[in-house]
């Protein structure tokens, strides 16, 4: 038998039934090249294991409560950031509304009565004419096209709740 | 449900002193597979505890139907891949060197015969110092396969490998370390002939 096969054997670790081991054996006798790959194959097999240096589990204790902390503080920090950053914004927007609402309140007032006073008649609008296509559309869908509407509106309101509790989960490491 | 599955079901509820118990179940496997992939000692206690860290921040991912070793070691050997290949360009030395440059030999806990515990030490100090030499997959698979005694297909799902590609992975790895065992036999022999020569009478 030729070279080829046992180096195969060899570098594929491959079981071997007692003629083949009797085979190998023997070419391992005559070839170098299969008698290096057997020896770091043994070598490899023999390798031990390292361990770390005594308080491990202590050391990781101190790393787990430094990164708890650092996490803590970086949500503090990104809080304030954010809060800060958010009310100065709305600073910049509204300052000029308080200013001239200052100068001159009666005309704010009546401003503001006039919008609420639009708020509330397109509430009303909006809910006559829902109130006129709820009493005219049993007539023109059939209980399967509702069974259906209902359906996905259920659908929706799921992947909505999903999705809510996926952000709102928080990483086991960042909890206090 | 094992002990080893209560921890973690335990340390998914938040239970710290439960992972902590699976540190010092795992510390001695996951440390040395981050030494045989990092080479250096301070190197792979880095990347231990940062292995540790990582599977406790992503505890709820992990699916108990899997072996939590595996789990734990594909999340070291992913780690130290990625450690390597940002490191891919800067020198650094895979041997375990102190601070003077010195070799540091690695503790042996029972030791009957020096001579033959010497020689031993020798060829894994070989061994650790051609795997540096392997393409960083190739390392991986090659440690979980020898130190760990994993399957090809345990290997693949470490990795996220086929199993055809781990099983050409080993095949090449072994063939590098085998050429790689061989120069360093033919550069030894080439020193032992020199300090002979040096060494005769007639010098």
């Amino acid at each position: 038998m030729n070279h080829q096969p046992f180096e195969t054997w060899l570098l594929d670790d491959k079981v071997l039934t007692p003629t083949e081991k009797r085979d190998l054996d023997a070419h391992l006798r005559t070839c170098k090249t299969c008698s290096i790959i057997a020896e770091t194959g043994l070598t490899l097999r023999s390798a031990r294991s390292v361990t770390p240096t005594p308080g491990f589990a202590l050391r990781f204790q101190q790393r787990l409560a430094a990164q708890k902390v650092a996490e803590r503080r970086r949500r503090l920090w990104g809080l304030i950031v954010l809060t800060m950053s958010a009310a100065g914004l709305i600073g910049l927007f509204v300052f000029p509304y308080i200013a001239a609402f200052v100068s001159a309140p009666v005309e704010w007032l009546t401003t503001l009565l006039g919008y609420f006073l639009f708020v509330f008649t397109s509430i009303q609008a909006i809910g006559e004419v829902a109130g006129v296509f709820a009493r005219m559309l049993p007539n023109f869908l059939p209980p399967y096209a509702w069974m259906v509407i209902l359906s996905g509106l259920a659908g929706l309101g799921l992947l909505w709740t999903v999705s809510i509790w996926r952000f709102a989960r928080r990483p086991q490491g960042v909890t206090a | 449900m094992n002990e080893e599955q209560t921890w973690v079901l335990q340390a998914q509820r938040g239970d710290d002193e439960a992972f902590t118990r699976l540190v010092e179940t795992y510390q001695t496997p996951v440390f040395n597979l981050c030494y045989r992939m990092l080479g250096e000692p301070e190197l792979a206690e880095d990347a231990a505890q940062e292995t540790f860290l990582r599977a406790y921040q992503h505890l709820h991912r992990y699916d108990l139907k899997r072996p939590f070793a595996t789990w734990l070691l594909s999340i070291a050997a992913h780690y130290c891949i990625d450690r390597l290949r940002r490191r891919k360009f800067s020198m650094f030395s895979m041997d375990a060197e102190d601070d003077e440059g010195n070799s540091i030999e690695l503790p042996d806990v029972d030791a009957p015969n020096p001579e033959k515990e010497s020689i031993k030490g020798q060829m894994q100090e070989r061994i650790q110092g051609m795997l540096k030499d392997l393409d960083t997959t190739d390392r991986a698979a090659i440690i979980m396969r020898y130190w760990y005694d994993y399957s090809e297909k345990e290997i693949a799902e470490s990795l996220n490998l086929t199993v055809s590609a781990v099983k050409s992975r080993l095949h090449r790895a072994r063939k590098e370390l085998a050429g790689m065992w061989q120069e360093e036999e033919e550069d030894d022999l080439l020193a032992e002939m020199e300090r002979r020569h040096h060494e005769s009478p007639a010098f």
